[in-house]
């Protein structure tokens, strides 16, 4: 599903985010990226969705090498991969229905399969009752889960998640590792960058763990080290 | 398509309604440079106006001493007839008609200098040249006739239709600079209007885009947004525009008729016209402003 081949990037002559970095990831797979701060992990997220591009090496996506991918097609590239952040990028002025109908509505689904998709990942996400409330009405790890409801509605083949349990108390963030750990069964590739060695010893998947830009190790059903 | 319509209008109105203040400034200076440009384009027809009168009407006068006999009139009339290249007619009134002129036209209210008037009073040429705008022509066929036997002067608008000339074109050129100048700025002031709008949204933008918004999507509500600004300014200005000239004709008409002005006004469907050169302006102001805005802004 997701492949690099020699990928590097650098910010500056003297900033090398990622060095030389090559894995693949199958198709359903769950794997978290784990390494201390500036190691290369949001990065290597950013160059998955397109965010950025390497200056060396392929990154490929559901087939395809997104590097050559020329602009126009980059949105629908995005279409098939979700994105979850750990402050939550909800938008204050939407309800919960409209935050998630919003991912939606901007590509153009007609109205009546929003009104039934999106009730439907607020069920999967344990939100059903609170569609109308608005994200300052509603805890961290609701908030979270609203966003892991708009990255999911489109039923992308892949989550990014990028620290999606940072801003959470531990217990609060193992709800949200067992609503990810769910959406991986459905068939959805799992990549998620954390620093919470908790979860990763909790979840024992497959770890990739990064140094200075550097994969390091490559573990199957890892821990945190 | 319905759904991505009622979107874009959505988020378009929304935007309008969220930088208010910023929207009203756009929208007040386009609607200054458009009235400009229009008050401009009227004023110039104005002259246009004023210009075809007084170069199409009475062109020049012949002046025939009071007494010449009909020979010597007719033998002016010649002379002037043989210029056949630059005088298209050269109609005679004799001094009835000269006397009934005066009575009615020239001096209706003024009954005693028509007394001091009248036993001296001379019949004259209304001499048409075949070029009327050219100033130069006039004057080399006022001095030419000044000279024929028993005229006593010769009187053209030269002068006059070179100051007004002079004046359309001072006038219309500064009038046309100030509203480039102006025209520009409002295009500025859209255009940060609808960066202002994108930095406000900057978020939305960027979970559109994350979850696969193409960029034309994400850009045509603001485009719309600067294009309403631009047309609200040309149809504030038109209206201003149309009321300001139909005041300034209704005005006119209670002028004296030897005003010199009564012409000087645009009753034809002119006005219409410019108005829909102003919106089609203004939509285009805006249509720039945005659209440069939209592309450039986009990674807010």
């Amino acid at each position: 599903m997701i492949k690099l081949e020699n990928v590097t990037k650098t910010y500056t002559t003297e900033v090398t985010a990622l060095r030389d970095a090559n894995f693949d990831i199958a198709k359903g797979e769950f794997v978290f990226l784990v390494g201390p701060s500036g190691s290369g992990k949001s990065t290597l997220l950013r160059l998955m969705n397109r965010q950025e591009r390497p200056e060396k090496g392929a990154v490929w996506v559901a087939g395809r090498n997104i590097n050559d991918m020329p602009d126009s097609k980059v949105p629908h590239l995005r279409r098939n991969i979700g994105n979850i952040f750990q402050d939550y990028k909800l938008l204050g002025n939407k309800t919960v229905f409209e935050n998630v109908a919003f991912a939606l509505e901007v590509i153009g689904r007609p109205r009546h399969v929003i009104r039934q998709q999106v009730p439907a990942v607020l069920d999967l996400v344990g939100l059903g009752g609170k569609q109308e409330r608005f994200p300052h009405q509603l805890s961290g790890g609701e908030q979270q889960r609203v966003s892991i409801a708009r990255a999911f509605v489109n039923r992308p083949l892949i989550l990014l998640a990028d620290e999606p349990t940072g801003n959470l108390d531990p217990a609060t963030g193992e709800g949200i590792m067992r609503l990810l750990d769910r959406i991986n069964k459905t068939g959805t590739t799992v990549v998620m960058a954390t620093h919470d060695q908790r979860i990763v010893n909790m979840m024992r998947k497959r770890v990739i763990q990064f140094d200075r830009g550097v994969i390091v190790r490559d573990q199957a059903r890892g821990v945190y080290e | 398509m319905i759904s991505r319509l009622r979107y874009t209008f959505r988020e378009m109105w929304a935007s309008l309604s969220r930088n208010l203040t910023l929207t009203i400034a756009a929208v007040i200076t386009s609607m200054v440079a458009l009235l400009m440009v229009g008050g401009s384009l009227l004023i110039q027809r104005g002259f246009d106006n004023q210009l075809k009168l007084w170069t199409g009407g009475v062109e020049m006068i012949v002046y025939v001493k009071h007494g010449a006999t009909e020979e010597q009139i007719a033998l002016i009339q010649s002379e002037l007839l043989s210029q056949a290249t630059v005088v298209e007619s050269a109609v005679h009134c004799d001094e009835v008609c000269a006397e009934k002129y005066a009575r009615e036209v020239a001096f209706p209210n003024d009954p005693e200098f028509i007394k001091q008037l009248l036993p001296q009073i001379p019949s004259y040429f209304q001499v048409k040249p075949v070029d009327k705008d050219s100033s130069a022509v006039l004057r080399s066929l006022k001095t030419q006739f000044s000279q024929l036997p028993n005229v006593i002067e010769v009187r053209t608008p030269d002068d006059a239709v070179d100051l007004l000339g002079q004046l359309k074109d001072v006038i219309g050129v500064r009038i046309i600079v100030v509203s480039v100048v102006l025209l520009f700025a409002s295009a500025l002031l859209i255009w940060n209007t609808i960066r202002m709008a994108m930095f406000a949204r900057r978020r939305e933008i960027e979970v559109m885009k994350l979850v696969g918004a193409t960029n034309w999507f994400i850009r045509l509500p603001f485009m719309l947004e600067g294009l309403l600004q631009g047309i609200a300014g040309a149809a504030g200005a038109s209206g201003v525009l149309l009321l300001a000239n139909d005041n300034w004709t209704s005005g006119v008409k209670t002028f004296p008729v030897n005003s010199g002005l009564r012409s000087f006004v645009v009753t034809d469907g002119y006005p219409i016209w410019v108005c829909m050169g102003m919106i089609l302006l203004g939509a285009l102001v805006g249509a720039i402003g945005s659209a440069t805005a939209a592309s450039r802004f986009l990674d807010v």
